[in-house]
Protein backbone atom coordinates (compact mmCIF):
# COMPACT_ATOMS: atom_id res chain seq x y z
CA UNK A 1 0.00 0.00 0.00
CA UNK A 2 2.80 2.36 0.98
CA UNK A 3 4.56 1.49 -2.21
CA UNK A 4 1.53 2.39 -4.29
CA UNK A 5 1.11 5.64 -2.49
CA UNK A 6 4.67 6.74 -3.08
CA UNK A 7 4.34 5.89 -6.76
CA UNK A 8 1.36 8.17 -7.11
CA UNK A 9 3.10 10.95 -5.19
CA UNK A 10 6.23 10.55 -7.30
CA UNK A 11 4.45 11.72 -10.40
CA UNK A 12 6.43 14.84 -11.18
CA UNK A 13 5.44 17.84 -13.25
CA UNK A 14 7.86 19.65 -15.50
CA UNK A 15 6.41 23.13 -15.09
CA UNK A 16 7.35 25.62 -17.79
CA UNK A 17 10.69 27.19 -16.89
CA UNK A 18 9.44 30.66 -17.76
CA UNK A 19 6.37 30.36 -15.57
CA UNK A 20 5.66 33.62 -13.77
CA UNK A 21 7.03 35.77 -16.60
CA UNK A 22 4.77 37.98 -18.64
CA UNK A 23 4.07 36.93 -22.23
CA UNK A 24 6.36 39.56 -23.74
CA UNK A 25 9.24 38.55 -21.47
CA UNK A 26 8.71 34.90 -22.32
CA UNK A 27 9.14 35.79 -25.97
CA UNK A 28 12.48 37.45 -25.27
CA UNK A 29 13.92 34.26 -23.82
CA UNK A 30 15.60 31.55 -25.81
CA UNK A 31 15.01 28.65 -26.13
CA UNK A 32 11.35 29.40 -25.55
CA UNK A 33 8.88 27.00 -24.01
CA UNK A 34 6.51 25.67 -26.66
CA UNK A 35 3.25 27.58 -26.78
CA UNK A 36 0.52 26.11 -28.99
CA UNK A 37 -0.94 29.53 -29.77
CA UNK A 38 2.43 30.97 -30.80
CA UNK A 39 3.12 27.86 -32.88
CA UNK A 40 -0.21 28.19 -34.63
CA UNK A 41 0.39 31.89 -35.33
CA UNK A 42 3.88 31.16 -36.63
CA UNK A 43 2.68 28.40 -38.92
CA UNK A 44 -0.08 30.58 -40.30
CA UNK A 45 2.27 33.51 -40.90
CA UNK A 46 4.85 31.21 -42.49
CA UNK A 47 2.26 30.04 -45.02
CA UNK A 48 1.25 33.61 -45.78
CA UNK A 49 4.87 34.80 -46.05
CA UNK A 50 5.85 31.92 -48.35
CA UNK A 51 2.97 32.74 -50.65
CA UNK A 52 3.75 36.43 -50.48
CA UNK A 53 7.47 36.04 -51.27
CA UNK A 54 6.70 33.71 -54.15
CA UNK A 55 4.20 36.05 -55.79
CA UNK A 56 5.14 39.57 -54.75
CA UNK A 57 8.92 39.11 -54.75
CA UNK A 58 9.00 36.14 -57.16
CA UNK A 59 11.43 34.40 -54.78
CA UNK A 60 13.73 32.02 -56.59
CA UNK A 61 15.73 29.49 -54.61
CA UNK A 62 18.70 27.63 -56.08
CA UNK A 63 20.85 25.01 -54.41
CA UNK A 64 18.16 23.59 -52.14
CA UNK A 65 19.83 20.19 -52.42
CA UNK A 66 22.71 21.55 -50.32
CA UNK A 67 20.51 21.74 -47.24
CA UNK A 68 20.92 18.84 -44.78
CA UNK A 69 17.75 16.94 -43.93
CA UNK A 70 17.91 17.75 -40.24
CA UNK A 71 19.77 19.91 -37.79
CA UNK A 72 22.13 20.90 -36.39
CA UNK A 73 23.41 23.23 -39.06
CA UNK A 74 24.06 26.94 -39.53
CA UNK A 75 22.89 29.06 -42.44
CA UNK A 76 25.29 31.96 -43.02
CA UNK A 77 24.06 34.77 -45.22
CA UNK A 78 24.56 38.40 -46.16
CA UNK A 79 22.10 40.81 -44.59
CA UNK A 80 20.43 43.78 -46.22
CA UNK A 81 16.78 43.61 -45.17
CA UNK A 82 14.23 42.23 -42.75
CA UNK A 83 13.16 40.00 -45.61
CA UNK A 84 16.39 38.01 -45.40
CA UNK A 85 15.45 35.92 -42.37
CA UNK A 86 11.98 35.00 -43.64
CA UNK A 87 13.33 34.31 -47.14
CA UNK A 88 15.89 31.89 -45.68
CA UNK A 89 13.25 30.29 -43.47
CA UNK A 90 11.03 29.67 -46.47
CA UNK A 91 13.82 27.64 -48.07
CA UNK A 92 13.54 25.17 -45.17
CA UNK A 93 10.68 22.67 -44.85
CA UNK A 94 7.73 23.65 -42.68
CA UNK A 95 8.39 20.89 -40.17
CA UNK A 96 11.60 22.61 -39.05
CA UNK A 97 9.85 25.97 -38.71
CA UNK A 98 9.87 26.03 -34.91
CA UNK A 99 13.41 24.63 -34.79
CA UNK A 100 14.99 27.39 -36.86
CA UNK A 101 16.35 30.40 -35.03
CA UNK A 102 17.49 33.50 -36.91
CA UNK A 103 20.06 35.14 -34.65
CA UNK A 104 18.88 38.73 -34.15
CA UNK A 105 20.36 41.73 -32.38
CA UNK A 106 18.91 42.02 -28.90
CA UNK A 107 19.48 45.76 -28.55
CA UNK A 108 17.53 46.43 -31.75
CA UNK A 109 14.69 43.89 -31.58
CA UNK A 110 14.04 43.96 -27.84
CA UNK A 111 13.84 47.76 -27.86
CA UNK A 112 10.06 47.78 -28.14
CA UNK A 113 7.03 45.55 -28.45
CA UNK A 114 6.46 46.30 -32.11
CA UNK A 115 9.77 44.60 -32.85
CA UNK A 116 9.76 41.81 -30.24
CA UNK A 117 6.36 40.40 -31.19
CA UNK A 118 6.94 39.84 -34.92
CA UNK A 119 10.58 38.82 -34.44
CA UNK A 120 9.76 36.19 -31.82
CA UNK A 121 6.39 34.98 -33.07
CA UNK A 122 6.84 35.10 -36.85
CA UNK A 123 10.58 34.54 -37.21
CA UNK A 124 11.30 32.60 -33.98
CA UNK A 125 14.30 34.89 -33.46
CA UNK A 126 17.01 34.15 -30.95
CA UNK A 127 18.02 37.47 -29.44
CA UNK A 128 21.79 37.86 -29.42
CA UNK A 129 23.43 40.36 -27.14
CA UNK A 130 25.94 42.22 -29.30
CA UNK A 131 27.45 44.07 -26.37
CA UNK A 132 28.33 43.01 -22.84
CA UNK A 133 27.19 39.40 -22.66
CA UNK A 134 28.07 38.36 -26.20
CA UNK A 135 29.96 35.44 -24.68
CA UNK A 136 26.79 34.25 -22.97
CA UNK A 137 24.75 34.55 -26.15
CA UNK A 138 27.38 32.65 -28.07
CA UNK A 139 27.20 29.87 -25.49
CA UNK A 140 23.43 29.76 -25.96
CA UNK A 141 23.90 29.38 -29.72
CA UNK A 142 26.24 26.45 -29.11
CA UNK A 143 23.71 24.85 -26.77
CA UNK A 144 20.99 25.17 -29.39
CA UNK A 145 23.20 23.30 -31.87
CA UNK A 146 24.73 20.83 -29.45
CA UNK A 147 21.85 19.83 -27.16
CA UNK A 148 18.78 20.47 -29.27
CA UNK A 149 19.98 19.92 -32.87
CA UNK A 150 18.38 23.18 -33.97
CA UNK A 151 19.04 25.26 -37.07
CA UNK A 152 20.61 28.70 -36.74
CA UNK A 153 20.44 31.50 -39.27
CA UNK A 154 23.38 33.85 -38.81
CA UNK A 155 24.07 37.18 -40.48
CA UNK A 156 27.75 37.65 -39.62
CA UNK A 157 27.81 41.26 -40.79
CA UNK A 158 25.93 41.97 -37.59
CA UNK A 159 23.68 44.57 -39.18
CA UNK A 160 21.81 45.35 -42.36
CA UNK A 161 24.00 46.78 -45.11
CA UNK A 162 23.34 50.39 -46.03
CA UNK A 163 24.60 50.27 -49.62
CA UNK A 164 23.65 46.76 -50.76
CA UNK A 165 27.21 45.46 -50.67
CA UNK A 166 28.39 42.58 -48.52
CA UNK A 167 30.08 43.97 -45.45
CA UNK A 168 32.81 42.67 -43.17
CA UNK A 169 31.98 39.37 -41.44
CA UNK A 170 32.32 39.76 -37.67
CA UNK A 171 34.14 37.26 -35.53
CA UNK A 172 31.09 35.78 -33.77
CA UNK A 173 30.37 33.28 -36.51
CA UNK A 174 33.99 32.17 -36.48
CA UNK A 175 33.95 31.70 -32.72
CA UNK A 176 30.79 29.67 -33.09
CA UNK A 177 32.07 27.38 -35.84
CA UNK A 178 35.87 27.06 -35.49
CA UNK A 179 36.82 23.58 -34.32
CA UNK A 180 33.28 22.19 -34.50
CA UNK A 181 31.67 19.80 -36.94
CA UNK A 182 28.41 21.65 -37.47
CA UNK A 183 27.81 22.15 -41.17
CA UNK A 184 27.86 25.82 -42.17
CA UNK A 185 25.93 26.61 -45.32
CA UNK A 186 26.80 29.87 -47.07
CA UNK A 187 23.83 31.59 -48.70
CA UNK A 188 23.58 34.70 -50.82
CA UNK A 189 20.37 36.68 -50.91
CA UNK A 190 20.05 39.21 -53.72
CA UNK A 191 17.24 41.64 -54.32
CA UNK A 192 16.05 42.14 -50.78
CA UNK A 193 18.06 45.35 -50.63
CA UNK A 194 16.10 46.67 -53.60
CA UNK A 195 12.85 45.39 -52.17
CA UNK A 196 13.04 46.50 -48.56
CA UNK A 197 16.25 48.27 -47.53
CA UNK A 198 17.00 49.65 -44.10
CA UNK A 199 14.83 52.66 -43.40
CA UNK A 200 12.15 52.00 -46.00
CA UNK A 201 8.64 51.48 -44.75
CA UNK A 202 7.08 48.89 -47.01
CA UNK A 203 8.64 46.23 -49.26
CA UNK A 204 8.59 46.87 -53.01
CA UNK A 205 7.97 44.06 -55.51
CA UNK A 206 11.60 43.51 -56.48
CA UNK A 207 12.73 40.06 -57.58
CA UNK A 208 14.51 38.14 -54.79
CA UNK A 209 17.02 35.41 -55.48
CA UNK A 210 18.41 33.04 -52.87
CA UNK A 211 21.46 30.91 -53.68
CA UNK A 212 22.39 28.16 -51.26
CA UNK A 213 25.99 26.97 -51.36
CA UNK A 214 27.65 23.73 -50.40
CA UNK A 215 28.02 22.91 -46.73
CA UNK A 216 31.44 23.21 -45.15
CA UNK A 217 32.77 22.30 -41.71
CA UNK A 218 35.64 23.74 -39.72
CA UNK A 219 36.60 20.77 -37.58
CA UNK A 220 40.29 21.13 -38.38
CA UNK A 221 40.45 24.88 -37.75
CA UNK A 222 41.89 25.71 -34.35
CA UNK A 223 39.46 27.77 -32.25
CA UNK A 224 42.02 30.53 -31.63
CA UNK A 225 41.89 34.08 -32.95
CA UNK A 226 43.64 33.17 -36.22
CA UNK A 227 41.29 30.24 -36.81
CA UNK A 228 38.29 32.42 -36.10
CA UNK A 229 39.41 34.91 -38.73
CA UNK A 230 40.03 32.11 -41.21
CA UNK A 231 36.50 30.81 -40.76
CA UNK A 232 35.13 34.33 -41.23
CA UNK A 233 37.17 34.91 -44.35
CA UNK A 234 36.24 31.55 -45.84
CA UNK A 235 32.52 32.09 -45.25
CA UNK A 236 32.66 35.65 -46.53
CA UNK A 237 34.39 34.52 -49.72
CA UNK A 238 31.87 31.72 -50.15
CA UNK A 239 28.92 34.09 -49.78
CA UNK A 240 30.44 36.63 -52.14
CA UNK A 241 31.23 33.90 -54.67
CA UNK A 242 27.62 32.75 -54.59
CA UNK A 243 26.54 36.32 -55.22
CA UNK A 244 28.94 36.65 -58.14
CA UNK A 245 27.65 33.44 -59.72
CA UNK A 246 24.09 34.64 -59.35
CA UNK A 247 25.14 37.69 -61.38
CA UNK A 248 24.67 40.57 -59.04
CA UNK A 249 26.84 43.49 -59.88
CA UNK A 250 26.44 44.95 -56.42
CA UNK A 251 28.66 42.21 -55.05
CA UNK A 252 32.23 43.30 -54.66
CA UNK A 253 34.91 41.29 -53.02
CA UNK A 254 35.94 42.74 -49.71
CA UNK A 255 39.51 43.73 -49.12
CA UNK A 256 41.35 40.95 -47.31
CA UNK A 257 43.61 43.44 -45.57
CA UNK A 258 41.10 43.63 -42.78
CA UNK A 259 42.12 40.16 -41.67
CA UNK A 260 45.85 40.67 -41.62
CA UNK B 1 -28.71 37.36 -28.09
CA UNK B 2 -27.80 40.26 -30.37
CA UNK B 3 -26.97 43.94 -29.89
CA UNK B 4 -30.54 45.06 -30.51
CA UNK B 5 -32.00 42.49 -28.12
CA UNK B 6 -29.36 43.42 -25.53
CA UNK B 7 -30.39 47.08 -25.71
CA UNK B 8 -34.05 46.28 -25.20
CA UNK B 9 -33.33 43.64 -22.56
CA UNK B 10 -34.05 44.91 -19.07
CA UNK B 11 -31.67 42.47 -17.37
CA UNK B 12 -28.74 43.48 -19.58
CA UNK B 13 -29.39 47.18 -19.05
CA UNK B 14 -29.69 46.86 -15.28
CA UNK B 15 -26.50 44.82 -15.01
CA UNK B 16 -24.68 47.27 -17.29
CA UNK B 17 -25.67 50.15 -15.02
CA UNK B 18 -24.86 48.08 -11.93
CA UNK B 19 -21.33 47.11 -13.01
CA UNK B 20 -20.55 50.58 -14.31
CA UNK B 21 -21.62 52.19 -11.06
CA UNK B 22 -19.68 49.60 -9.04
CA UNK B 23 -16.58 50.39 -11.09
CA UNK B 24 -17.06 54.11 -10.50
CA UNK B 25 -17.69 53.63 -6.77
CA UNK B 26 -14.67 51.33 -6.50
CA UNK B 27 -12.51 53.89 -8.24
CA UNK B 28 -13.72 56.66 -5.95
CA UNK B 29 -13.06 54.55 -2.84
CA UNK B 30 -9.53 53.75 -3.99
CA UNK B 31 -8.91 57.41 -4.82
CA UNK B 32 -10.21 58.52 -1.40
CA UNK B 33 -8.09 55.99 0.47
CA UNK B 34 -5.05 56.91 -1.58
CA UNK B 35 -5.28 60.71 -1.57
CA UNK B 36 -7.50 61.28 1.47
CA UNK B 37 -5.89 58.89 3.93
CA UNK B 38 -2.50 58.50 2.20
CA UNK B 39 -2.58 54.73 2.47
CA UNK B 40 -0.80 52.31 0.17
CA UNK B 41 -3.35 51.03 -2.34
CA UNK B 42 -0.99 49.35 -4.85
CA UNK B 43 -2.60 45.94 -4.41
CA UNK B 44 -6.18 47.21 -4.65
CA UNK B 45 -5.27 49.42 -7.61
CA UNK B 46 -3.69 46.50 -9.50
CA UNK B 47 -6.77 44.42 -8.97
CA UNK B 48 -9.07 47.33 -9.87
CA UNK B 49 -7.14 47.97 -13.05
CA UNK B 50 -7.68 44.34 -14.00
CA UNK B 51 -11.42 44.83 -13.61
CA UNK B 52 -11.29 48.03 -15.65
CA UNK B 53 -10.21 45.86 -18.58
CA UNK B 54 -12.16 42.70 -17.85
CA UNK B 55 -15.61 44.20 -17.33
CA UNK B 56 -15.72 46.08 -20.65
CA UNK B 57 -14.36 43.06 -22.53
CA UNK B 58 -16.98 40.73 -21.03
CA UNK B 59 -19.79 43.27 -21.49
CA UNK B 60 -18.93 43.95 -25.11
CA UNK B 61 -18.72 40.27 -26.00
CA UNK B 62 -22.09 39.58 -24.35
CA UNK B 63 -23.56 42.68 -26.01
CA UNK B 64 -22.28 41.68 -29.45
CA UNK B 65 -24.44 38.60 -29.53
CA UNK B 66 -24.56 34.85 -29.10
CA UNK B 67 -21.81 33.88 -31.56
CA UNK B 68 -19.34 36.44 -30.25
CA UNK B 69 -20.08 35.47 -26.65
CA UNK B 70 -19.54 31.76 -27.38
CA UNK B 71 -16.29 32.49 -29.23
CA UNK B 72 -15.16 34.71 -26.36
CA UNK B 73 -15.80 31.99 -23.78
CA UNK B 74 -13.95 29.49 -25.97
CA UNK B 75 -10.92 31.77 -26.22
CA UNK B 76 -10.96 32.08 -22.43
CA UNK B 77 -11.09 28.28 -22.15
CA UNK B 78 -8.18 27.90 -24.58
CA UNK B 79 -6.06 30.43 -22.68
CA UNK B 80 -6.92 28.77 -19.36
CA UNK B 81 -6.10 25.32 -20.72
CA UNK B 82 -2.76 26.57 -22.01
CA UNK B 83 -1.94 27.95 -18.56
CA UNK B 84 -2.84 24.62 -16.98
CA UNK B 85 -0.68 22.81 -19.54
CA UNK B 86 2.27 25.11 -18.89
CA UNK B 87 1.97 24.48 -15.16
CA UNK B 88 1.82 20.69 -15.47
CA UNK B 89 4.40 20.37 -18.27
CA UNK B 90 1.81 19.06 -20.72
CA UNK B 91 2.63 21.95 -23.07
CA UNK B 92 5.70 20.11 -24.34
CA UNK B 93 3.52 17.34 -25.77
CA UNK B 94 2.18 19.23 -28.75
CA UNK B 95 0.05 16.42 -30.14
CA UNK B 96 -1.89 16.08 -26.88
CA UNK B 97 -2.11 19.85 -26.62
CA UNK B 98 -3.60 20.29 -30.05
CA UNK B 99 -5.98 17.34 -29.55
CA UNK B 100 -7.32 18.84 -26.33
CA UNK B 101 -7.56 22.31 -27.84
CA UNK B 102 -9.41 20.81 -30.80
CA UNK B 103 -11.85 19.39 -28.26
CA UNK B 104 -12.40 22.88 -26.86
CA UNK B 105 -12.99 24.22 -30.38
CA UNK B 106 -15.36 21.28 -30.89
CA UNK B 107 -17.37 22.39 -27.87
CA UNK B 108 -17.64 25.86 -29.35
CA UNK B 109 -18.85 24.42 -32.65
CA UNK B 110 -21.44 22.20 -30.98
CA UNK B 111 -22.74 25.05 -28.85
CA UNK B 112 -22.67 27.51 -31.72
CA UNK B 113 -24.47 25.48 -34.36
CA UNK B 114 -26.95 23.66 -32.19
CA UNK B 115 -29.50 26.33 -31.47
CA UNK B 116 -32.56 24.12 -31.29
CA UNK B 117 -35.01 26.96 -30.83
CA UNK B 118 -33.93 28.60 -34.08
CA UNK B 119 -34.18 25.48 -36.17
CA UNK B 120 -30.73 24.00 -35.37
CA UNK B 121 -30.30 20.47 -34.07
CA UNK B 122 -30.77 19.65 -30.41
CA UNK B 123 -27.16 19.77 -29.24
CA UNK B 124 -27.60 18.98 -25.54
CA UNK B 125 -26.95 15.25 -25.97
CA UNK B 126 -23.92 15.84 -28.17
CA UNK B 127 -22.55 18.46 -25.79
CA UNK B 128 -22.83 16.05 -22.87
CA UNK B 129 -21.09 13.24 -24.78
CA UNK B 130 -18.11 15.30 -26.01
CA UNK B 131 -15.74 13.80 -23.36
CA UNK B 132 -16.29 10.37 -24.93
CA UNK B 133 -14.97 11.59 -28.24
CA UNK B 134 -12.09 13.50 -26.71
CA UNK B 135 -10.98 10.44 -24.69
CA UNK B 136 -11.03 8.41 -27.87
CA UNK B 137 -9.15 11.10 -29.78
CA UNK B 138 -6.43 11.36 -27.12
CA UNK B 139 -5.84 7.60 -27.20
CA UNK B 140 -5.90 7.71 -30.97
CA UNK B 141 -3.21 10.38 -30.87
CA UNK B 142 -0.92 8.00 -28.97
CA UNK B 143 -1.68 5.15 -31.36
CA UNK B 144 -1.01 7.24 -34.45
CA UNK B 145 2.31 8.38 -32.99
CA UNK B 146 3.13 4.73 -32.24
CA UNK B 147 4.51 5.78 -28.87
CA UNK B 148 3.47 4.17 -25.58
CA UNK B 149 6.06 5.74 -23.24
CA UNK B 150 4.64 8.30 -20.85
CA UNK B 151 1.36 8.40 -22.72
CA UNK B 152 -0.93 7.54 -19.82
CA UNK B 153 0.35 10.53 -17.91
CA UNK B 154 -0.10 12.78 -20.93
CA UNK B 155 -3.57 11.42 -21.63
CA UNK B 156 -4.57 11.74 -17.97
CA UNK B 157 -3.35 15.33 -17.79
CA UNK B 158 -4.99 16.27 -21.09
CA UNK B 159 -8.28 14.57 -20.35
CA UNK B 160 -8.59 16.08 -16.89
CA UNK B 161 -7.66 19.49 -18.21
CA UNK B 162 -10.17 19.18 -21.01
CA UNK B 163 -12.95 17.99 -18.71
CA UNK B 164 -12.36 20.57 -16.05
CA UNK B 165 -11.36 23.60 -18.07
CA UNK B 166 -12.77 22.95 -21.51
CA UNK B 167 -15.97 21.10 -20.89
CA UNK B 168 -17.08 22.36 -17.49
CA UNK B 169 -16.39 25.92 -18.57
CA UNK B 170 -18.17 25.09 -21.83
CA UNK B 171 -21.40 25.04 -19.81
CA UNK B 172 -21.10 28.81 -19.57
CA UNK B 173 -21.08 29.01 -23.38
CA UNK B 174 -24.10 26.73 -23.50
CA UNK B 175 -26.05 29.15 -21.29
CA UNK B 176 -25.84 31.62 -24.20
CA UNK B 177 -28.37 29.40 -25.98
CA UNK B 178 -30.88 29.62 -23.14
CA UNK B 179 -34.17 31.49 -23.46
CA UNK B 180 -33.17 33.71 -20.55
CA UNK B 181 -29.52 33.84 -21.63
CA UNK B 182 -28.77 37.35 -20.35
CA UNK B 183 -30.35 36.60 -16.99
CA UNK B 184 -28.52 33.31 -16.48
CA UNK B 185 -25.13 34.47 -17.76
CA UNK B 186 -25.07 37.84 -16.06
CA UNK B 187 -26.39 36.43 -12.79
CA UNK B 188 -23.81 33.63 -12.85
CA UNK B 189 -20.82 35.81 -13.73
CA UNK B 190 -21.80 38.55 -11.30
CA UNK B 191 -22.68 36.19 -8.44
CA UNK B 192 -19.43 34.25 -8.75
CA UNK B 193 -17.35 37.41 -8.58
CA UNK B 194 -19.48 38.77 -5.74
CA UNK B 195 -18.87 35.52 -3.90
CA UNK B 196 -15.10 35.93 -4.29
CA UNK B 197 -15.19 39.52 -3.11
CA UNK B 198 -17.51 38.64 -0.20
CA UNK B 199 -15.21 35.82 0.92
CA UNK B 200 -12.24 38.21 0.84
CA UNK B 201 -14.04 40.97 2.74
CA UNK B 202 -15.64 38.64 5.34
CA UNK B 203 -12.33 36.89 5.81
CA UNK B 204 -10.57 40.24 6.43
CA UNK B 205 -13.28 41.39 8.86
CA UNK B 206 -14.13 38.25 10.82
CA UNK B 207 -11.59 35.64 9.78
CA UNK B 208 -10.20 33.66 12.71
CA UNK B 209 -10.17 29.94 12.03
CA UNK B 210 -8.50 28.60 8.88
CA UNK B 211 -10.59 26.62 6.42
CA UNK B 212 -8.22 24.33 4.59
CA UNK B 213 -4.65 25.25 5.54
CA UNK B 214 -2.69 22.91 3.30
CA UNK B 215 -4.60 23.84 0.19
CA UNK B 216 -5.11 27.55 0.66
CA UNK B 217 -3.58 29.08 3.78
CA UNK B 218 -5.44 32.41 3.74
CA UNK B 219 -9.01 31.14 3.49
CA UNK B 220 -10.99 31.26 6.73
CA UNK B 221 -14.18 29.53 7.81
CA UNK B 222 -15.76 32.85 8.72
CA UNK B 223 -14.97 34.26 5.30
CA UNK B 224 -16.43 31.23 3.55
CA UNK B 225 -19.56 31.21 5.72
CA UNK B 226 -20.16 34.91 5.24
CA UNK B 227 -19.72 34.60 1.49
CA UNK B 228 -22.10 31.65 1.29
CA UNK B 229 -24.76 33.61 3.19
CA UNK B 230 -24.35 36.68 0.98
CA UNK B 231 -24.37 34.53 -2.15
CA UNK B 232 -27.51 32.67 -1.00
CA UNK B 233 -29.34 35.97 -0.51
CA UNK B 234 -28.03 37.67 -3.65
CA UNK B 235 -30.49 36.05 -6.14
CA UNK B 236 -33.36 37.46 -4.08
CA UNK B 237 -31.96 40.93 -4.73
CA UNK B 238 -31.75 40.31 -8.49
CA UNK B 239 -34.95 38.34 -9.00
CA UNK B 240 -35.54 40.23 -12.24
CA UNK B 241 -32.65 38.22 -13.69
CA UNK B 242 -34.20 34.89 -12.72
CA UNK B 243 -37.91 35.58 -13.28
CA UNK B 244 -39.08 31.95 -13.31
CA UNK B 245 -37.36 31.01 -10.07
CA UNK B 246 -39.34 30.70 -6.85
CA UNK B 247 -37.83 31.98 -3.60
CA UNK B 248 -36.55 28.52 -2.65
CA UNK B 249 -35.07 28.03 -6.10
CA UNK B 250 -33.38 31.42 -5.86
CA UNK B 251 -31.76 30.43 -2.58
CA UNK B 252 -30.63 27.12 -4.05
CA UNK B 253 -29.14 28.95 -7.05
CA UNK B 254 -27.34 31.24 -4.60
CA UNK B 255 -26.02 28.33 -2.54
CA UNK B 256 -24.76 26.65 -5.72
CA UNK B 257 -22.68 29.70 -6.51
CA UNK B 258 -21.60 30.23 -2.89
CA UNK B 259 -20.48 26.67 -2.22
CA UNK B 260 -19.43 25.86 -5.78
CA UNK B 261 -17.39 29.03 -6.02
CA UNK B 262 -15.36 28.13 -2.95
CA UNK B 263 -14.86 24.57 -4.06
CA UNK B 264 -13.72 25.77 -7.48
CA UNK B 265 -11.25 28.16 -5.89
CA UNK B 266 -9.89 25.39 -3.66
CA UNK B 267 -9.76 22.93 -6.58
CA UNK B 268 -7.42 25.12 -8.56
CA UNK B 269 -5.42 25.68 -5.35
CA UNK B 270 -5.03 21.89 -5.02
CA UNK B 271 -3.57 21.75 -8.53
CA UNK B 272 -1.34 24.78 -7.91
CA UNK B 273 0.00 23.40 -4.62
CA UNK B 274 0.66 19.97 -6.08
CA UNK B 275 2.44 21.36 -9.13
CA UNK B 276 4.19 24.02 -7.05
CA UNK B 277 3.32 27.26 -8.79
CA UNK B 278 1.98 30.41 -7.18
CA UNK B 279 -0.21 31.64 -10.01
CA UNK B 280 -1.32 29.83 -13.11
CA UNK B 281 -0.35 32.70 -15.39
CA UNK B 282 0.38 36.39 -15.73
CA UNK B 283 -2.12 37.56 -18.31
CA UNK B 284 -4.30 39.70 -16.04
CA UNK B 285 -2.19 42.04 -13.99
CA UNK B 286 -3.22 42.00 -10.34
CA UNK B 287 -5.19 38.77 -10.77
CA UNK B 288 -2.66 36.23 -11.98
CA UNK B 289 -3.71 34.10 -14.90
CA UNK B 290 -7.02 33.52 -16.64
CA UNK B 291 -7.38 30.26 -14.75
CA UNK B 292 -6.94 32.02 -11.41
CA UNK B 293 -9.77 34.33 -12.37
CA UNK B 294 -12.28 31.76 -13.62
CA UNK B 295 -11.55 29.08 -11.01
CA UNK B 296 -14.78 29.64 -9.08
CA UNK B 297 -16.79 29.71 -12.28
CA UNK B 298 -15.48 26.32 -13.41
CA UNK B 299 -17.13 24.57 -10.50
CA UNK B 300 -20.35 26.49 -10.19
CA UNK B 301 -21.22 26.82 -13.91
CA UNK B 302 -22.18 23.16 -14.52
CA UNK B 303 -24.05 22.98 -11.20
CA UNK B 304 -26.05 26.10 -12.01
CA UNK B 305 -26.57 24.96 -15.59
CA UNK B 306 -28.10 21.66 -14.59
CA UNK B 307 -30.15 23.21 -11.82
CA UNK B 308 -31.61 25.78 -14.20
CA UNK B 309 -32.19 23.20 -16.89
CA UNK B 310 -33.79 20.73 -14.48
CA UNK B 311 -36.09 23.23 -12.85
CA UNK B 312 -37.16 25.34 -15.84
CA UNK B 313 -35.56 24.07 -19.02
CA UNK B 314 -33.12 26.20 -20.90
Amino acid sequence: MDCNRSNIADWSYETAEDSGLRFIDRLKRCPREPDPLVYAARLLSALVIRGWLKTYNRLEISGRENLPNSGPFVLVANHSSHLDAVALMSALPLRSLHRTYPVAAKDYFCANRRRVLPAAIVANAMFFDRNESAEHSLKLCRELLEDRNEVLIVFPEGTRTVDGRVGLFRRGVGQLLAGTEYPAIPCYIGGTFKSWPKGSRLPRPARVKLSIGEARTYKSVAPDSLGVLRVCADLQNAVIALGAVSGRESVRSFSQEAYQ
Amino acid sequence: MSPSIALSNEVFRIFAVLTTSLLVIGGIIIAVVRYGFHKDVTHAWDSYRGWLVMIPVISISLFAGRAVAICFFSVIAILAFTEYARATGLHRNLVMMFTSLAGIVGIAVVVLFGDSRNGGFDNYGLFMSIPVFVSAALLLASIVQNRPEGQLKAIALSLFGFLYIGWMFGHVSFLANARNSYGYLLYLLFAVELNDVAAFVCGKLFGRRPLCTNVSPWKTREGALGAVIISALFPLAVRFALPDFSIVECIIAGLIVGVGGHLGDLSISVIKRDVGVKDMGTLIRGHGGVLDRIDSLLYSAPLFFHFARYSHGL
